[in-house]
């Protein structure tokens, strides 16, 4: 579903932020990426959604090279991967149910299957009753469901999620998590970034981790190590 | 965007998936409909900025327009003054009525001369009576100090010379004096050709400066949605997506924008109306003032959608080509 061959990242400013990284994800496999601060774990998602291009070596996603996407193509790549962020970004001038029918929008789903789908996703992160909402009616619990409601609703192949849980508290956390791992079970990919060491030995998922831009280890807890 | 990436190399990830046309034709539909309503929704969230922009547009835009029917009716008004080739000839007001007719017996033998008319100072008083204010005055004169006058019209001619019968009847000692514009009619329509030259010239200046306006003002709506572009762009929309409700704010600036100054124009028009055809009824019988006409009028609403349009669509594109990641 998702390989990195020797994958080199070095922005303009001259440092190498990811350094010689290979690793391959399966389909329905769900994968955190962790390590320090600045260990590059943002920008390995953003060289999957190709925000950003590798400076050295090739990413593969379901079978196409990212190299190989023009400008063009970025956003039928998008449409394939399911993104979420720390910090949700919900558009505010649009209630919940907008926000989620966006991605459907884009790609012209007809409006009775739109509603149809968004109800389904919003049932699925448990916030159905909320639809005609502004998000900042919301708590930050379920404005980052409507996010992640917002990143499934066109049922994409993968789904990357940048320290979905770094605003939230522990309990929180773990509920997003879960929401996560669902979603894995139906054979959905996901890959998550997040330096929460406790979440991720609660997971018990494989975790990929970066230190300095290097793969340090690949391991998951519970089985190995 | 009717890219499909066809070849084999292209990425699988990227293909744009095929579907029935006629669900094509239903996601494009409601696709306008979305972007037609969100820009309109765009204009009433800033009512006061989009409200001074169409303002703006609209006094730029009457601008040409004045100018425009100036010229036209400048136009039309010297259209008779421009096609008369008439020779008028004042005789030595010491010659007789009979004078003047054996006068104009003889050029009436002449090849190039089609007519002429006598005018005797009897008549010419008449008139001058009849023009308001001069009655008296006239009844202070104790004779008739008129002349009596020869219309000459010559036999058609090149309109840039002046034929020789000019020459020859102000060299006749009958005459006293002889008028004939044709000089002061060519510079007429010099001053004409110029007009509609400046017409242009001001309309192409007002039409930039209208595609400065509206993309400056679509320019702004983009820096205060610079997340929601972002957003979109994140979760897979197309340019084309991304731009179009831009392009229908900048469409219905221009739109807007082109009726306001069809408005203003009206409003001046039926200002000036009355007084103003008045006035050219003195000179010019039957000639009222000509004023906007709906082909017009709807050249001008085409022109400024396309304007707001194509200012729209610029601007787009360059926040668009500077949000991609470099290769
Ligand atoms: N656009 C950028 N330009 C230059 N340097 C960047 C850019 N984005 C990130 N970096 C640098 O790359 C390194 C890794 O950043 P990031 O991938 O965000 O790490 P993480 O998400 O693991 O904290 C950091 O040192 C950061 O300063
Ligand atoms: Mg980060």
């Amino acid at each position: 579903m998702l390989r990195f061959d020797n994958v080199s990242k070095r922005y303009v400013t001259g440092l190498d932020v990811l350094a010689g990284l290979s690793f391959e994800v399966a389909a329905g496999e769900m994968v955190f990426v962790t390590g320090h601060s600045g260990a590059g774990k943002s920008t390995l998602l953003k060289l999957v959604g190709l925000l950003e291009r590798p400076t050295r070596g090739q990413v593969h996603v379901d079978g196409a090279d990212l190299a190989r996407v023009r400008s063009r193509g970025i956003p039928y790549l998008r449409r394939r991967i399911g993104m979420v962020f720390q910090d949700h970004r919900l558009l505010l001038d649009r209630s919940v149910f907008d926000n989620v029918a966006l991605p459907l929008l884009i790609t012209g789903t007809p409006r009775g299957e739109i509603a149809r789908r968004v109800r389904a996703a919003l049932d699925k992160v448990g916030l159905l009753a909320r639809e005609r909402a502004a998000p900042q009616m919301l708590s930050t619990g379920e404005q980052q469901r409507v996010g992640i409601a917002r990143a499934i609703v066109g049922k994409p192949p993968l789904i990357i999620a940048d320290e979905p849980t770094g605003n939230l508290d522990p309990q929180l956390s773990v509920e997003i998590m879960n929401l996560f791992a669902e979603f894995g079970e139906v054979g959905t990919t996901v890959l998550v970034a997040s330096h929460d060491l406790f979440l991720l030995k609660r997971m018990r998922k494989r975790v990929l981790v970066l230190d300095h831009g290097r793969l340090i280890d690949d391991f998951r807890p519970g089985e190995a190590a | 965007m009717s890219a499909r990436h066809r070849s084999g190399g292209e990425a699988a990830a990227t293909r744009r998936p095929r579907r029935p046309w006629r669900e094509l034709l239903e996601a494009w539909r409601d696709q306008h409909f979305y972007s037609f309503f969100s820009s309109l929704g765009r204009l009433a969230a800033r009512p006061f900025t989009s409200a001074l922009t169409v303002l703006v547009l609209g006094l730029a835009l009457s601008l040409p327009l004045f100018f425009w029917l100036a010229y036209d009716n400048a136009r039309a008004w010297s259209g008779g003054l421009r096609e008369a080739r008439d020779v008028t000839a004042f005789l030595d007001p010491a010659g007789d009525a009979g004078a003047a007719v054996a006068l104009a017996d003889e050029l009436r033998r002449r090849d190039d001369v089609a007519a002429v008319l006598v005018r005797s100072p009897e008549q010419g008083l008449a008139e001058l009576r009849q023009l308001a204010g001069f009655g008296a005055a006239l009844d202070v004169l104790d004779g008739n100090p008129l002349p009596s006058v020869l219309v000459v019209t010559p036999r058609a001619a090149d309109p840039a010379y002046d034929p020789p019968l000019v020459a020859e009847l102000r060299a006749d000692p009958r005459i006293d004096l002889v008028q004939y514009d044709a000089a002061w009619r060519r510079k007429l329509s010099g001053i004409l050709q110029l007009g509609e030259r400046l017409v242009a010239v001001v309309a192409a200046l007002l039409a930039a400066a209208t595609l400065l306006v509206i993309g400056n003002t679509v320019r702004m709506d983009i820096q205060t949605r610079t997340e929601e572009v972002a957003v979109m762009q994140l979760i897979g929309a197309s340019d084309r997506f991304v731009r179009r409700p831009f392009l229908y704010s900048g469409l219905w600036y221009g739109l807007l924008g082109a009726l306001c100054a069809l408005l203003v124009v009206v409003a001046v028009e039926l200002a000036l109306a009355a007084p103003l055809g008045r006035l050219l009824g003195e000179y010019a019988q039957g000639a009222g003032v000509r004023g906007l006409g709906p082909p017009l009028a709807l050249v001008v609403l085409g022109a400024g959608a396309a304007l707001g349009w194509i200012g729209a669509f610029i601007v787009v594109a360059r926040h668009l080509a500077s949000g991609r990641p470099a290769r």
